[in-house]
């Protein structure tokens, strides 16, 4: 027969086909087969998801068994319901080609989705057991009953199938179809349960006596999402056994029963049945007795062990022993936020809610990428666990229940709620569709445009590919942004009033208790003292107010992720207090999230930042630009302090100035050093060159003031040394000083010490302290704080064998007169680098270190944990490449370097060091240098010994860019690389007196 | 594990058990013990038993002294010797800080992180020693030192020795614990034993290990005599070895094992035997721990003082011993070094690690020593390659100090504990007049 008059293509289109060609052959086809005509056709099949593939396999069916199909096809009512199922699912398509005679199914439309009774007696009937039986024994055994319970499951199937898509709201119907669907599993397993005791009696191996199968009970109990019964079309299904007597025999009839729902057979499996969520895992036992499982949960479990238990239900089995497990665990589960480690497992559920293992194809991901299924899995439960313990009705199995619960409780606002909801809803339909058209277990967002359109078809959530997409887009856009929105926002709702919008749709507030065990479980130590700084922050209906309720969640959340959260809420309550009311702060904080983030970083994890930031809140708008952030080029302070010199007259207030200034660049520099957007090497500079710049204009404000008065042809300069001479400054450093002076008629002592007394007084700074030190000067402590030239000359010239002389190596002209220094760094040269070291010379200067090493720790100090004197840590290093330059730079030139590690590199080139050993000596000596900087930052207080307390060591970790959780690993780490930097000294240093 | 923890809570009801011990272990490998009431058993399993580890050698840093013990119920045993007077049992812990992490200087824990690593590589590890040591009529001892029970070589001698003899009661008591043993009494020294314990895994080696020093040692007391472990108590006899044979399981096969190779050597074999020869100096501070261990690596007899492998060469450090091709389960190699008085967690960690070191790192096997290495001169091998092992404990530290291996292996703190503790031993020994120097000088000087 021909088609008389061949259909436009635009009529083809019009009905959703989109290989137009193709499509006229199959109509004629199709019309040859089942003498539908080609308009009547295009009707049928219009109405399919995939009307290509619906018309494609339906010619499959016909070919397959053309009477029966043809039968089919010819009453309108089947054949619609049959196009509906077959163009939305391939997997059924298949079913059908197997099983021809099943169709007839489809003459029996549902009108609600089976319920749990009648899917446990039809599926049991399916192997011929009686269904009155408490445990019933099936007719059929192995393949043959398992081939038979699942044709019936899939029967069961094509009926739920053809509701679901004939929905008129398959959002609003989707948790009824997902309650089904695990009531069908239950039922399956309960028909595979039976057929296994019939194939477990009798005698042989795997084989038990009548009495005893019968004997032995077994319940099976629903985890995961069969056991919330809201199971996904095709997904695991975990489970685990309890028994009471055999345990052998439970173990086999749980083993077949397994088996009965997914070994291949000639009927493929249905899906895998997954028993992994049972004490101890794939290593436990795979059946236990109820007594064994409540002592596991009792002693054993971990605190996410009982999140999984959050689900359970009896699912098929004996129903008693099920309740009974449900009933004597469900305790335990709720009162798991009592716990040791709860709040570490919350962190960590945390964790996992915020960053993403990303899969590879995390764009695509319906359930596991950023803003996906189980996102709002995961927010739902950790509300349930962080308030069921004291309110029970948020103990609900499934996420929807749960959520609605929260809801009704007030935990969740109900705007959020419900938009919560329908996402939720929207996305599990997009994922049921998908795996319906394979039956096969995916939740990975189709990449063509081709099968987007059809999953748009299916699910009747948008016209076309795109705007599917888009859809999709705006829900992961939303679920986002919900874990602070869900978790965060409500915690002010505690302390804040509602707003009157909040008031009119009913929202409800959480309790002060409530509140605390939120912010407890987040991980902040004192949940009262954090709720009153809420309270303030939030009070009144200010702008500000308003603005900080926005802003406070999602900064809560951030706090919470740094090493000490009460802290963080504290400054941040204090910066608000002094910053609240200019215009800048809050609108700032609230349009930047990068600059928010800083901040929370910054102040919950640096007591010397928080209290910096007191004086200095300004600051705080640094964090909106990068530029900002990066050190002032010292060429920019000069010009500064030319400026403070030019416009203020008296020294103090030139010092006063440059005061302040110095505090706001160290303060800069601490926030670009926290986040990482400097080196250590930039940091070390900077630091040094904000001291540099301090001395110059104090000391050119001092010498202006007593022009005319001072001795003739009086010249004075600021030697720098130690760290800072090798401008090498970190946080919490001291600056080591000399002070040098020449006058023409030499009586410019007095001047000189005033000079320096003064430079002290106007540098001191109590609340960032610089603690000029000048105690590596001749003599130390006992001699006079300034000298001649001269007097320096005739002094190195006799004790060329000190540590004074020594600690020349590192003397380097920070402020003051040129020629002067010019001179005296020329007469330190000629100490520093002698022309002639040897034998004797080098068994003094290893003679005073090792007595160095003996005098200089502090009574009761640990070695091994001493950052500065202690084994192998930065003295060692020192030593050991000043030593080398006492010995060489006469020699070689490059090793006159006042910085340690430019002295270590020349001299690996020189071929002094060897490369292994030089590594060793750096690894060391940077390790150590930013371990006292980030013991600086993290208490804001100086300390030389590494912390022994575990929150300290975690809070330096973190500074130190260690993942969170880390005090052991520093530890560990800090102890191995001075290990290596001493065991190189030991050899090197004093070694074998070649070094 | 609950099923264990089950056993070990009934069994303590059935059996009337009156006093439980929970044992651990210091870095020096010195049996430590707190006894528990029943009723406290099952606390101690949920909670771990709190107790202050400051006061134990090496087991905490000073601030840290609150530890748990949590007893391994797998370990669980009644202690024979107890009698059923007042049935005691006993079990082995694993030590924590309050905080959950394992002791930074739980020498067990040492040794299951070495196990995990080895695990991680696809193996599992065997050991088997053979443990040597001395009974003497008493701890005391005279100018002449002290006197083994039975000089003629037998033991019915033993002065006050009652109608069981020491071996019956000993080899009874150790099965009674599960622990199954082949006991040797042999007179190469007067009163000295030896007793093999069978294959097991390296931490259940480990466990029974301090399991039979105790009750070596409850046995010669109840038979009113002493034993010791010391690994040379007496200057012209024997030293007391722990001869160790290892080997290293992939799933069911033995690693160890290729037939047709030479000696039936596998490939992993052999460069586990080279890691073992390249770490064995730097490991010595802890496989022979004593500044006593180094007269018996000197002094010559069974005790190997030279770095050299070779197929059933006694002079070895490391023996491939001889067994039957068909019993491809059985290939091992033998560790001569280590002693009796080792602490087995530590040093069975060690000659995993350095073997796996060898394995992972491709060593490759120097030649075989076929010739008694006692035997050549210095000059011979020196030519030969064969290296020394440490001459005393000062050079065994050294030695260590210097290794990345046993840092890595103990971690920092347990290898600093071990370095200051045996600093320590050896500055006290250093301050000695012995009774050789009297002998020696006094008279002539």
């Amino acid at each position: 027969m021909r088609v008389e008059q061949p259909l436009s293509l635009t009529a083809l289109a019009r009905a959703g086909f989109t290989d137009l060609d193709a499509v006229r052959g199959r109509l004629a086809e199709f019309e040859a087969a089942c003498g539908l005509a080609a308009p009547d056709a295009l009707a049928l099949f219009r109405a399919a998801a995939d009307p290509d593939a619906a018309i494609e396999r339906a010619l499959g069916l016909l070919r397959r068994d053309p009477d029966r199909f043809g039968r089919a096809f010819a009453d309108a009512a089947v054949a619609r319901r049959l196009v509906r199922v077959i163009g939305a699912s391939q997997g059924l398509a298949d079913f059908l080609q197997r099983r021809p005679g099943e169709v007839d199914a489809l003459r029996h439309p549902i009108s609600a989705p089976f319920d749990a009774a009648f899917a446990r007696t039809d599926l049991l009937e399916a192997v011929g057991a009686d269904p009155a039986d408490d445990a019933p024994v099936a007719a059929l055994v192995e393949e043959e009953g398992w081939a038979a319970l699942r044709v019936r499951y899939r029967r069961r199937l094509l009926q739920l199938a053809d509701y679901d898509l004939g929905q008129e709201d398959p959002v609003a119907g989707l948790d009824a179809v997902a309650a089904c669907l695990a009531d069908l599993a239950g039922a399956v397993l309960e028909a595979s349960l039976a057929v296994a005791r019939a194939t477990a009696r009798g005698t042989g191996p795997g084989r038990f006596a009548e009495q005893r199968v019968a004997d032995t009970r077994l319940a099976i109990l629903g985890m995961g999402k069969a056991g919330a019964r809201e199971l996904n079309y095709v997904s695991d299904v975990d489970v685990i056994f309890v028994c009471e007597g055999d345990v052998d025999v439970a173990t086999r009839l749980a083993v077949l029963t397994m088996r009965g729902a997914d070994a291949p057979a000639v009927e493929p499996g249905l899906w895998q049945v997954d028993a992994n969520l049972r004490p101890e895992g794939k290593d436990g036992a795979l059946v236990r007795t109820l007594a064994s499982h409540l002592a596991y949960y009792e002693r054993w479990a971990q605190t996410w062990e009982f999140q999984a238990l959050l689900k359970a239900r009896p699912l098929a089995g004996d129903a008693e022993l099920g309740a009974r497990y449900v009933s004597a665990l469900a305790p335990q589960v709720w009162s798991s936020s009592q716990r040791d480690g709860f709040v570490e497992s919350v962190q960590r559920m945390r964790e996992r809610v915020l960053d993403h293992i990303a899969p590879a194809d995390v764009d695509y991901e319906l359930k596991l990428g950023p803003g996906g299924l189980r996102d709002i899995e995961f927010t739902v439960q950790l509300l349930q666990l962080v308030h069921g313990y004291t309110d029970e009705r948020v103990r609900q199995r499934a996420t929807l229940d749960a959520l609605a619960a929260l809801v009704a409780g007030g935990y969740v606002g109900r705007e959020p709620g419900a938009r919560l909801d329908r996402d939720y809803r929207t996305l599990r339909l997009m994922e049921h569709r998908l795996q319906l058209e394979r039956l096969s277990r995916t939740h990975l967002m189709p990449r063509d445009e081709r099968r987007q359109r059809v999953l748009a078809r299916a699910t009747g959530l948008a016209v076309g590919a795109a705007a599917l997409v888009a859809e999709w887009q705006g829900i992961k856009r939303t679920v986002r942004g919900l874990h602070e929105q869900l978790f965060y926002r409500p915690l002010l709702s505690a302390v804040a009033a509602l707003s009157p919008a909040d008031r009119l749709t009913g929202e409800r507030a959480l309790s002060p208790q409530q509140a605390q065990a939120r912010l407890a479980a987040i991980g902040f130590r004192d949940p009262r003292g954090a709720l009153a700084h809420l309270a303030a922050l939030t009070e009144g209906v200010s702008r500000a107010a308003t603005i900080q309720r926005t802003l406070l969640p999602v900064l809560l959340q951030w706090l919470s992720e740094g090493a000490d959260p009460d802290y963080g809420l504290l400054t941040f309550r204090r910066l608000s207090e002094d910053l609240g009311s200019s215009h800048w702060f809050l609108r700032m904080l609230r349009d930047s999230s990068g600059a928010a983030q800083r901040l929370s970083r910054l102040i919950s994890g640096s007591r010397f930042v928080g209290e910096l930031l007191g004086a200095l809140p300004e600051a705080v708008a640094w964090l909106d630009s990068d530029e900002d952030l990066r050190p002032r080029p010292r060429r920019v302070l000069e010009e500064e302090r030319d400026a403070v010199l030019a416009r203020h007259e008296t020294a103090d207030a030139v010092a006063q100035a440059l005061r302040s200034a110095r505090r706001r660049e160290v303060l800069r520099l601490a926030f670009a050093g926290i986040l990482g957007v400097i080196t250590i090497d930039e940091l070390a500079r900077g630091l040094t060159d904000i001291v540099d710049v301090l001395l110059e204009g104090v000391l050119a404000a001092l010498r202006r003031e007593r022009r005319g008065s001072e001795p003739h042809g009086f010249r004075f300069a600021v030697i720098a040394m130690g760290r800072y001479g090798g401008r090498e400054l970190g946080f919490g450093s001291d600056a080591d000083v000399m002070y040098v002076y020449r006058s023409a008629d030499g009586a410019g002592g007095p001047e000189a010490l005033r000079l320096a007394a003064e430079i002290s007084r106007l540098t001191a700074d109590p609340r960032l302290p610089l603690d000029l030190d000048a105690g590596l000067r001749p003599e130390g402590r006992n001699g006079p704080l300034a000298r001649s030239l001269e007097a320096y000359a005739a002094y190195y010239a006799r004790w060329s064998l000190t540590w004074e002389a020594q600690a020349l190596l590192r003397a380097r002209g920070a402020a003051g007169d040129r020629h002067l220094i010019a001179d005296f760094e020329a007469l330190a040269d000629r100490t520093r680098y002698p022309e002639t070291f040897g034998p004797a010379e080098l068994r003094e200067v290893r003679r005073i270190k090792a007595r160095v090493e003996s005098e200089r720790l502090p009574q009761g100090a640990d070695p091994a944990r001493h950052l500065k004197l202690g084994r192998g840590s930065l003295s060692d290093v020192e030593w050991y490449v000043q030593l080398l330059q006492l010995q060489h730079a006469a020699r070689i030139p490059a090793l006159r370097t006042t910085s340690t590690l430019e002295a270590l590199a020349a001299e690996v080139e020189a071929g002094l060091v060897p490369e292994d050993d030089a590594q060793r000596l750096r690894a060391a000596w940077l390790f150590a240098s930013r371990a006292r900087s980030a013991m600086t930052l993290w208490t804001a207080r100086t300390s030389d010994v590494l912390p022994s307390d575990r929150t300290a060591l975690d809070g330096v970790a973190r500074l130190m860019e260690y993942p969170p959780r880390s005090a052991a690993r520093l530890e560990e780490d800090y102890l191995a690389v001075t290990r290596r930097a001493r065991a190189v000294f030991e050899r090197g240093f004093y070694g074998d007196g070649s070094a | 594990m609950d099923k264990q923890r089950d056993f070990v809570l009934r069994t303590i009801e059935e059996r009337g058990v009156k006093f439980v011990r929970l044992w651990f272990t210091d870095v020096v490998g010195t049996l430590k013990s707190v006894a528990l009431a029943p009723a406290e058993v099952e606390g101690a399993f949920t909670e771990g038993l709190g107790f202050d580890g400051s006061a134990i050698e090496g087991l905490t840093r000073a601030y840290e002294s609150d530890l748990l013990a949590h007893p391994d119920p797998t370990t669980f045993q009644i202690l024979p010797w107890r009698g059923e007077i007042d049935p005691t049992a006993r079990m082995f812990c694993d030590i924590t800080t309050p905080d959950g992490e394992p002791a930074v200087a739980d020498p067990r824990n040492v040794l299951k992180r070495t196990l995990e690593k080895a695990a991680e590589a696809g193996f599992t590890f065997y050991t088997h020693p053979e443990i040597e040591f001395y009974l003497l009529k008493s701890a005391h001892f005279g100018e002449d030192g002290p006197e083994p029970v039975d000089s003629a070589g037998y033991f019915d001698n033993v002065p006050g020795g009652t109608a069981h003899d020491f071996r019956r009661r000993a080899v009874r008591m150790l099965e009674d614990l599960g622990i199954s043993v082949e006991f040797s009494h042999h007179e190469v020294g007067p009163g000295q034993n030896e007793i093999d314990l069978r294959y097991a895994d390296a931490l259940t080696t480990a466990d029974n290990i301090m399991t039979f020093r105790t009750v070596v040692k409850e046995v010669a007391i109840e038979q009113g005599v002493y034993a010791t472990f010391m690994p040379k108590p007496l200057s012209g006899h024997p030293g007391s070895g722990m001869h160790t044979h290892m080997s290293l399981f992939e799933g069911d096969t033995n690693a160890f094992f290729e037939a047709g190779a030479e000696y039936q050597l596998s490939r992993t074999a052999r460069k586990f035997i080279a890691g073992l020869l390249r770490h064995g100096p730097e490991i010595s501070a802890v496989t022979n721990q004593f500044v006593n261990s180094y007269k018996r690596l000197w002094s010559g007899d069974e005790a190997p003082s030279y770095v050299s492998w070779g197929h059933n060469n006694r002079s070895a450090l490391v023996r491939v011993p001889l067994y039957k091709p068909s019993k491809g389960q059985s290939a091992r190699v033998e560790y001569r070094a280590i002693d009796s008085a080792a602490n087995p967690y530590l040093a069975y960690a060690l000659l995993l690690a350095a073997g796996l070191k060898g394995v992972q790192e491709d060593y490759e096997l120097p030649a075989e020593a076929t010739e008694d290495v006692w035997a050549l001169t210095d000059a011979e091998r020196r030519a030969l390659g064969y290296e020394a092992l440490p001459y005393n404990l000062d050079h065994a530290i050294a030695l260590m100090e210097e290794s990345e291996l046993v840092a890595e292996t103990l971690g920092e703190q347990v290898l600093q504990n071990v370095i200051r503790n045996k600093r320590h031993e050896w500055a006290e020994y250093r301050a000695q007049v012995t009774p050789y120097e009297l002998r020696a000088n006094l008279e002539i000087l």
